[in-house]
């Protein structure tokens, strides 16, 4: 569970990432990266984007990505998520 | 861990045919194999090791000297510096036979300290002889801190003629920014790499026979952006189409993941049963056609890898015979990427009959790997619960953790064996957290009737055990394994009743089992000052060690028994001890074991008692001569206290302070307890000189006073500063301080006497004479010195007396006219001898080389000038000028030839361990 105290953001909770890639993958690669959603964008970019528990989960993610040799573009992060539900709506 | 796979990751992959020739890079290339460090850094799929291997297989010579290339294909499970360094070593070797010679004990320790093998690996590669690259493909694998540190270590400290090649997907953590300001580094990156537009075309017109136009080049070249990958891929699916122009036109005008897109295009244009052999043969790092006909149920593997490698389908050639391949490794994850989203199922089964193909072929690790890979984490329990012992002999406690933190709770919670053994790789990799949750779940399966009675209440899970000869060692195990934490936790009182349970419930014939139980008796009893029982255990771990065939436990467990046996006061003990540890390390007729320096050592702490002091210097230069990289731990700080007690005896007090002073920054503890602090020794020294407001300052910050209770832990601080107060008597001498003086003296007497401490009692006596002398009474200084005599006579002690001085002397001299103890007290006085003359030029120098200078003084014996030498070093030339001078004026010398003739003679030189005419020296 993600408790946090006085609103402050729980340091070890999980964080929803944004990930943009350069090239489109296809949706089939959603279970390579963790169950993440994948979206195409415009301008042949991808974004990969979900809750992530902890670093380590982010940094085996972006080993995966570099494993891939497919240029990466951003790297986001939004408000901490909540147990149930992403706090932050992410963008379509 | 080194099974059978070794031979194929060294193997250096041969040049293909009609490859695209990259003369552009080679330039590159060479010039970085001059430097320390080539760095081939770019993502998947550039060609890397393509580029390497040709490079290297074509150039066996470069500007015109013989180079020989050392090549290590690194996997995941490298990524333990244990095994990361075995591969090094071995990869080294398979190039030049003299390297690793003293690899194979050190490899056996359960942690080797990275610096120490190290340098005895750059000591056997010394700094002649051909240029060796050392290649470390797939370095992006690593990312282990120790890994890269040792890396960076190896940069610094190697000699000019090795040359360390890196390949990886990411840059490695190591200080690459220092190197490339030196311009030690030369780069190839993704930029380098990129095919050419030129490159592309020779590739698919040329190798690959394609005859597309120059458009259609130039279409492929822009969309893939020269990635080689995606050229290779494209090829192939062009390969036998008509319609080139048109397909090509399909895909490069948009983004889709250009690999991705291409690999299944290769895909459908195989047959059905090819392509699903491709699919499912992805998942292993590694095949042949034995695990691929195991895994895939396809009863001709063994053609179908023939095609594959005909069709240039991105098998990669692991060894000479054509026996194992693995795949290009983008190529190897897509197909992974694709096989595991598409049929979970599939890639489950697959792992399993990888796991039971490796369970049966002698290949534990692979076999737990595939078996967690595949999900199968109770399959991977069994297999784990039958590696124990193996893994116990061969002191893979690390891998053992490792695994077993990657199983959930409730499958361990059911297996006593595994949790029994999870607890004893803990406490080995020095972790105490979770080890009595573990110890307990296995104890809760010990009592039949309690585990029934749960498994029934709760229907939960039953116990789980698969081999049932490590379940009947549970017992004992959980015992010895408590008795580990209680050390660890400060509980010497915990770790006795651990420790003798353990000795109740031990099978017969499980010696090491014993070992274990008696050496955790023996530490936490010579730690809470019970010597007599501490001999008696250490005594019988000696005897299970030898029993289970644990030569390198015996060599350590010896120096602990024989610093006992001294503070007992039985030198003859000791001396027996050491020697018989010796003779058990020499005798297997290998290299040393690790140890055998820190026997020499041992011994000659007692030759020097018995004031044969060039017998004392000749073994602790045997210890050096061996190197302190095959000593113990507390090789270095216990050789530099040896020396400086040597030193000592040569009326050297300086040089002694200096090497007490190094001592002191080498010191390590070792479980030990620290019963001789070198701060007191130095106190000594200090009093000897007559500094004794050092010593009071020391005996103020020790927070000593002769009010405190007295503990055998701090028995050597209190004689010390009843040494102190003794020699400000001397000087200043009140009835009231020698009151104080030889009250505490007494105290001490007692408590040593009390507590079976000879050695000490022999020294407190014969402060206790000198104490009754200062109050001007010999006939009452003559009680405790004929006491002290008496007592030291069997075991031989000298220097005990002869270091009192010439107070001591007038009071033998008394004793001898009375007639006491004789013959002895004559042989004491004729050590007395004259006052030490200046050391004569053929011994050992009076004020020791300093490391630096030692280095130094080991290349001036090669045939590197003074600028080279600075560089190697990386100091500026006048540094080097200046340790030089101070070499000469140490040794006595006047130029190089003669300095390096005078290190020879003094044993300095060990750079190479093997001298000719030396390693007869040993193993008497």
């Amino acid at each position: 569970m993600n408790e946090t105290r006085s609103g402050q953001r729980d340091p070890d909770g999980p964080v929803w990432y944004q990930i943009r890639l350069k090239g489109h993958l296809a949706s089939r690669w959603s279970a390579w990266f963790g169950g993440l959603t994948l979206t195409r964008e415009d301008g042949g970019t991808t974004l990969i984007e979900g809750a992530v528990i902890d670093q380590s989960e982010l940094h085996g993610l972006l080993q995966r990505i570099r494993d891939t040799g497919l240029p990466l573009v951003s790297l986001t992060s939004a408000e901490t998520c909540g147990s149930h539900q992403p706090a932050a709506a992410p963008p379509d | 861990m080194l099974g059978p796979l070794l031979g194929t990751k060294l193997y250096l992959p041969r040049r293909k045919e009609g490859m695209v020739a990259r003369d552009r890079l080679v330039q590159r290339l060479e010039r970085g194999a001059a430097e320390k460090l080539l760095l081939v850094s770019a993502p998947a799929g550039f060609g890397k090791t393509t580029l390497l291997t040709d490079w290297l297989s074509g150039a066996p010579f470069a500007a015109g000297r013989a180079r020989r290339a050392a090549w290590l294909s690194l996997d995941r499970s490298d990524n333990d510096p244990r095994v990361f360094w075995t591969y090094v070593v071995a990869a080294l070797h398979s190039v030049e036979a003299g390297a690793g010679r003293s690899e194979p004990q050190l490899v056996a320790l359960d942690q080797p300290p990275t610096q120490v093998l190290l340098t005895a690996l750059l000591n056997d590669l010394g700094s002649t002889g051909d240029d060796i690259v050392l290649i470390l493909d797939d370095y992006h694998v690593i990312d282990a801190p120790e890994i890269h540190d040792g890396i960076a270590f190896l940069l610094d400290h190697m000699p000019p003629r090795l040359h360390v090649v890196i390949s990886s997907r990411a840059d490695p953590a190591i200080p690459l920014a220092r190197l490339r300001a030196r311009g030690e580094l030369v780069e190839v990156r993704a930029a380098n790499l990129r095919f050419t537009p030129d490159e592309a075309a020779a590739y698919l017109n040329g190798t690959m026979g394609l005859q597309l136009t120059h458009a259609d080049v130039a279409a492929l070249d822009a969309r893939t952006e020269g990635w080689i990958a995606a050229l290779q891929l494209a090829a192939l699916s062009i390969q036998g189409r008509d319609d080139a122009a048109r397909y090509i036109a399909g895909f490069t005008g948009d983004d889709r993941y250009i690999v991705d897109y291409l690999v299944e295009e290769v895909l459908q244009r195989l047959p059905a049963d090819v392509r699903e052999f491709v699919l499912h043969v992805s998942l292993l790092d590694r095949f042949n056609s034995s695990l691929c006909a195991a895994v895939t149920g396809s009863d001709t593997a063994k053609a179908t890898l023939d095609t594959l490698e005909q069709a240039n389908l991105f098998l990669v050639s692991l060894d000479d015979r054509r026996e194992w391949y693995r795949y290009h490794h983008l190529f190897a994850d897509m197909l992974r990427s694709r096989l595991t989203q598409e049929s979970p199922a599939v890639a489950a089964q697959i792992h399993r009959r990888a796991s039971d193909w490796y369970a049966a072929n002698g290949e534990p690790a692979q076999a737990v790997e595939h078996a967690m890979a595949g999900g199968h984490l109770a399959r991977a329990a069994d297999l784990i619960e039958l590696a124990i012992p193996q893994m116990r002999r061969d002191r893979q406690e690390a891998a053992l953790r490792r695994w077993c933190e990657a199983l959930p709770l409730e499958l361990l919670r059911a297996r006593p064996v595994l949790s029994n053994s999870f607890a004893g790789a803990l406490l080995s990799t020095g972790e105490t957290r979770g080890v009595d949750g573990h110890l307990l779940n296995a104890e809760r399966w010990l009592d039949p009737t309690v585990a029934r009675r749960e498994s029934v209440a709760s229907g939960a899970q039953l116990m789980v055990v698969v081999d049932e000869d490590e379940f009947r060692r549970v017992p004992a195990g959980v015992a010895v394994h408590r008795a580990g934490l209680a050390l660890f936790l400060g509980d010497p009182a915990g770790t006795v009743s651990h420790a003798r349970r353990a000795m109740d419930l031990l099978e017969e014939g499980d010696e090491l089992g014993r070992g274990a139980a008696t050496a955790l008796i023996a530490l936490a009893s010579w730690g809470s000052g019970d010597l007599e029982t501490a001999r008696d255990a250490y005594t019988k771990t000696l005897v299970s060690m030898e029993r289970a065939g644990h030569i390198a436990d015996i060599l350590g467990c010896s120096i602990a028994l024989a610093d006992i046996q001294i503070t007992q006061g039985r030198l003859r003990d000791a001396m027996r001890t050491y020697q018989r540890a010796l003779l058990l390390a020499t005798s297997g007729g290998g290299p040393p074991l690790r140890g055998t320096p820190d026997m020499y050592v041992g011994m000659s702490a007692i030759h020097r008692e018995g004031n044969d002091i060039e017998g004392a210097t000749e073994l602790l230069a045997r210890s050096r001569e061996l190197g302190e990289h095959v000593g113990l731990p507390q090789n270095p700080y216990r050789w530099r206290v040896a020396m400086a007690r040597v030193r000592e005896a040569e009326a050297d007090l300086d040089g002694a302070a200096g090497l007490l002073d190094e001592a002191e920054g080498v010191y390590v503890g070792d479980f030990s307890p620290n019963v001789r602090p070198v701060a007191a020794m130095r106190a000594r020294i200090h009093i000897k000189l007559g500094r004794i407001a050092d010593a009071s300052d020391w005996a103020r910050g020790q927070q000593l006073s002769t009010a405190d209770d007295l503990s055998y832990l701090r028995e050597y601080d209190h004689i010390t500063l009843a040494r102190a107060l003794l020699a400000r008597c001397a000087i200043q001498p009140t009835a009231e301080r020698l009151d104080v003086a030889t009250s505490l003296l007494g105290r001490l007497l007692d408590a040593a006497e009390a507590g079976g401490r000879t050695g000490s009692a022999i020294e407190l006596l014969i402060l206790q004479a000198q104490a009754f002398a200062m109050k001007g009474s010999a006939a009452a200084a003559l009680v405790p010195l004929e006491r002290a005599l008496l007592l030291a006579e069997p075991e031989g002690y000298v220097r005990a007396f002869v270091d009192g001085g010439s107070s001591i002397s007038s009071l033998l001299s008394l004793a001898l006219k009375r007639g006491i103890a004789g013959d002895y007290v004559g042989d004491l006085l004729a050590a007395f001898g004259p006052i030490p003359q200046p050391v004569p030029a053929r011994q050992a120098p009076i004020h020791p080389l300093s490391e630096r200078e030692l280095q130094i003084l080991r290349l001036l014996g090669g045939d590197l000038g003074g600028p080279e030498i600075a560089r190697q070093l990386v100091v500026s030339l006048n540094t080097v000028r200046t340790h030089t001078k101070s070499i000469y004026s140490k040794l006595g010398v006047n130029d190089r030839r003669a300095a390096v003739r005078r290190g020879e003679e003094l044993g300095l030189m060990s750079w190479t361990r093997d001298r000719p005419g030396r390693s007869s020296a040993r193993g008497e």
